[in-house]
């Protein structure tokens, strides 16, 4: 009797030591849920993909770039709603005459976040460390820059520190963009110390002037940036805490925004865009569209080596049904592999229509009357420019196959995903581009330019009329000439047909009523200095 | 000398055949007069109906996207709705139950194959034999079985002939377990020990004494797995390591349909009610296998 007693007694603890145990862990992640919305000084930012990097002239993809621009500052700065410049790290500036010699001066008393100075030196070393670099190592400083030391179209000649606060670059040829291209996210000046303090990890350590100071990073998961409180624009920044979280699910992320998870999400779904705009206490945001997003047939793979097949297979896409269907009309048809936004967009150009009798008809020409099987890669993540890669596959894939390409739809995890396609592993691939700085350059020269091969032209596209013409275009001030160029190069990548160019998107993003001050800029990265809750 | 030793062979064997036809009949009778157990054979055969004659039955193509009409609720025209690429989700599921069942039974079947062959071979040799294969059973046991699949899928790479090698894989220690178990009790019966005394060869007792005599928990157990394998299927489809666009899977199916929830239901309905259907119609069929070949059912 004495010990069924006891026993009962010990059935009894159990069941309440588990019933507590289960309390416990729904009080923490009910209290975790509760913080973030109640303290107004933290701002969860809800993203569909990781950064690859944190060392942003590493990297070319927007999700490390929208984290390094708070981290970070450049000499130059973009203006709130265009790729116009303004001062940032370099308060003026004076050009030569001759186009060739662009001096700076730098803003004083400004501090790395660990707490060595920013000087004119410290430019130096950044620009050195990049020029010394490869496109493996630096991608996007290549395409931008002309390549690197070594070559011979590489822009910059040499960059020296004239005082402490005075920089000069001198060019070895005018480079037209060369304003903009100093205010790129990428090209950000990083700590020396830091640098050389975490060599190859510094992409894991990143160490600026921004007005947030990187304090953690759990890959997949979330970024955490806090507070620069000695940031050189006084009573800036508004937050205390910057949070960036991925949820590759659109609809689960809109879920995290419903529930209050977090605060502003970005790549809605613009099939969602009715359930948001019905609820006061949600705002849409609108970021202005400066990008497109494209097949791409990368040029040296089986067929895709013939002109007339890259053609058949733009003729074979139904641009207006998948607008429709998985962009929900907040799209337009690309003709071309630039927004029509951008200086020297040449509207002349008229599309492939979807026409799968003109389609056959070149396949056949081609040597492929019943077709062929390719791969089709489609992106593992949403991008603004494209919110659902995998769908979109599918469109694309049921409009091959009726021209008798079997594409098979292959997927990667997002980093691997560009790795492979910047080796030109992929037969046709799914990507786009968001512009950073405004320019024709930086879409024709960065994306279709032979020297861009291994960095930006994952096609593998090479064409020598092409490159003679955008280079040109580089190195010519009078804006109308520029224009032109841009308008022939356009003409030559149409015919050559390197890209199925699908859209330019205005990208959408939902966040809570009572912030202010975001501004999505079309850059798709958004510096948050100013971004407030009411 | 060998003559000799076969002739006194016939007789257990010959008995061993009567004994299975009555064992067989006896179970048929007791099947018949399930009716649960009627009533999941016939929605299994029903889905296998409905799998050959998928051309003649579906009413579109199930790869026919008409961009157009997607999210359209059921009507006349399409009974089940569309898809969120304008499919006929009717034609999808009707082609999807050819999937589903080949997936089952050819996983099934393998794991059945492997398993046996391993489950043997470890009871009847016994030693460190058994040691070995059945430790390798006991880790792949270890594993969540879902697990272990998306490990193989992992390293396969992505699609249907590879989901279905997983599944088979994942399986086989069940059945390996189980015939080793039957191995076990069956070789210390009487008519074995007698084969052994002749001079019967071991090749000749495995599979002509010891597999016949464990066929019917296998078929039961064979039959249960089916369920379990197209719902294994459906969910390495779900996470898209399964059937690859645009194969109308019907695991790959809801997780196509998850974004459409609350807008268009129907998405999710169907192929989620294909699934229910016939895992339910292969469990119902199973337990009433069991209950019809359990020699302890027999008075």
């Amino acid at each position: 009797m004495k010990r069924k007693t006891w026993f009962t007694w010990l059935a009894l603890m159990l069941a309440v030591m588990l019933v507590l145990a289960g309390c416990g862990k729904s009080k923490q992640t009910a209290g975790g849920g509760g913080d973030k919305s109640s303290t107004q000084d933290t701002l969860v930012y809800g993203r569909g993909g990781d950064s690859v990097s944190l060392d942003p002239a590493t990297v070319t993809d927007g999700e490390s770039l929208k984290v390094t621009k708070n981290i970070f500052d450049t000499l130059l700065d973009y203006n709130d709603n265009d790729t116009s410049i303004k001062p940032a790290l370099a308060t003026e500036w004076t050009i030569s005459n001759d186009g060739l010699t662009y001096t700076f001066k730098l803003r004083q008393g400004v501090k790395f976040h660990d707490g060595t100075e920013f000087n004119a030196d410290a430019v130096v070393f950044n620009f050195e460390r990049w020029a010394n670099g490869n496109a493996d190592k630096f991608p996007y400083y290549g395409s931008m820059f002309g390549g690197y030391k070594q070559d011979d179209s590489h822009v910059i000649k040499e960059v020296k520190a004239l005082d402490k606060y005075t920089v000069q670059f001198v060019l070895k040829r005018p480079q037209a963009p060369f304003l903009k291209n100093l205010a790129m996210t990428p090209f950000a000046i990083a700590s020396p110390e830091a640098v050389k303090k975490y060599g190859d990890k510094f992409g894991e350590h990143p160490v600026g002037t921004g007005p947030f100071v990187f304090k953690e990073w759990k890959r997949n998961e979330r970024i955490v940036l806090e507070k620069n409180k000695d940031y050189w624009e006084k009573g800036y920044p508004k937050l205390n805490q910057l949070i960036f979280v991925s949820i590759p699910d659109n609809s689960a992320r809109l879920n995290a925004l419903l529930k209050g998870e977090i605060d502003i999400m970005e790549d809605l779904n613009p099939t969602d865009l009715k359930q948001v705009e019905g609820n006061k206490e949600f705002q849409i945001f609108k970021r202005p569209s400066m990008n497109v997003a494209y097949v791409g047939l990368t040029a040296t793979r089986g067929p895709l080596k013939n002109k007339l097949v890259r053609q058949a297979l733009n003729y074979a896409v139904d641009k207006k049904a998948i607008i429709d269907a998985f962009y929900a009309g907040q799209a337009e048809p690309a003709k071309n592999p630039m927004p029509p936004s951008i200086p020297g967009y040449n509207d002349a150009i008229q599309d492939y229509p979807f026409d799968l009798n003109k389609a056959k008809e070149l396949l056949a020409k081609a040597g492929y009357p019943n077709g062929f099987e390719i791969e089709l890669w489609a992106m593992p993540v949403p991008r603004p420019y494209m919110p659902d890669g995998q769908k979109i596959a599918e469109a694309i894939q049921a409009n091959f196959a009726k021209i008798g390409v079997k594409a098979k739809i292959v997927t990667y995890e997002w980093a691997t995903y560009l790795d492979k396609l910047a080796k030109g592993e992929a037969d046709a691939f799914l990507l786009g581009w968001t512009g950073d700085n405004g320019d024709a350059d930086n879409f024709l020269y960065a994306l279709l330019d032979k020297d861009s091969i291994g960095s930006n032209n994952y096609t593998y596209f090479s064409n020598d009329e092409l490159h003679d013409i955008l280079v040109e275009a580089q190195t010519v001030s009078d804006e109308n000439k520029r224009n032109e160029l841009y308008k022939k190069a356009q003409e030559i990548i149409k015919e050559e047909a390197p890209w199925i160019p699908l859209v330019h998107s205005t990208p959408l993003l939902a966040g809570k009523a009572n912030i202010q001050g975001f501004h999505p800029h079309p850059t798709g990265s958004d510096k948050f200095t100013k971004v407030e809750f009411r | 000398m060998a003559e000799l030793a076969r002739t006194p062979a016939t007789p257990p064997a010959a008995m061993g055949e009567t004994e299975s036809v009555s064992l067989w009949k006896e179970a048929w009778r007791r099947f018949r007069k399930n009716k649960i157990a009627l009533v999941g054979a016939g929605i299994v055969l029903f889905f296998i109906i409905v799998a050959l004659l998928a051309p003649w039955l579906a009413p579109y193509d199930y790869k026919e996207q008409q961009l157009a009409e997607r999210l359209q609720p059921p009507s006349g025209e399409h009974w089940f709705g569309t898809d969120d690429f304008g499919r006929d989700i009717f034609s999808r599921v009707i082609y999807g139950a050819r999937i589903s069942l080949w997936v089952g039974f050819f996983s099934v079947l393998g794991s059945v194959v492997v398993g046996s062959l391993l489950g043997i071979i470890a009871g009847y040799y016994g030693r460190w034999i058994d040691g070995v294969i059945s430790r390798l059973f006991d880790i792949m046991l270890a594993f969540p079985s879902i697990l272990l699949a998306i490990g193989i899928v992992a390293v396969l790479g992505p699609s249907l002939q590879n989901a279905l090698i997983a599944i088979a894989v994942i399986n086989v220690p069940n059945f390996g377990r189980l015939i080793r178990s039957r191995v076990l009790s069956i070789k210390q019966e009487e008519y074995i020990m007698a084969a052994k005394a002749i001079g019967m060869s071991d090749w000749r007792i495995l599979f002509h004494h010891i597999l016949p005599n464990s066929l019917a928990p296998i078929i039961v157990q064979g039959t249960l797995a089916i369920a379990t394998a197209i719902i294994e299927a459906a969910a390495l489809g779900f996470l898209g390591l399964g059937a690859q666009p645009p194969n109308p899977e019907w695991g790959k199916m809801l997780s196509d349909a998850k974004d459409f929830l609350t807008q268009a239901p129907w998405t999710m309905i169907f192929p989620g009610l294909a699934i229910m259907l016939t895992v339910l119609g292969f469990n119902l069929m199973g337990d009433g296998l069991r209950d019809a070949l359990d020699p302890r059912m027999k008075n």
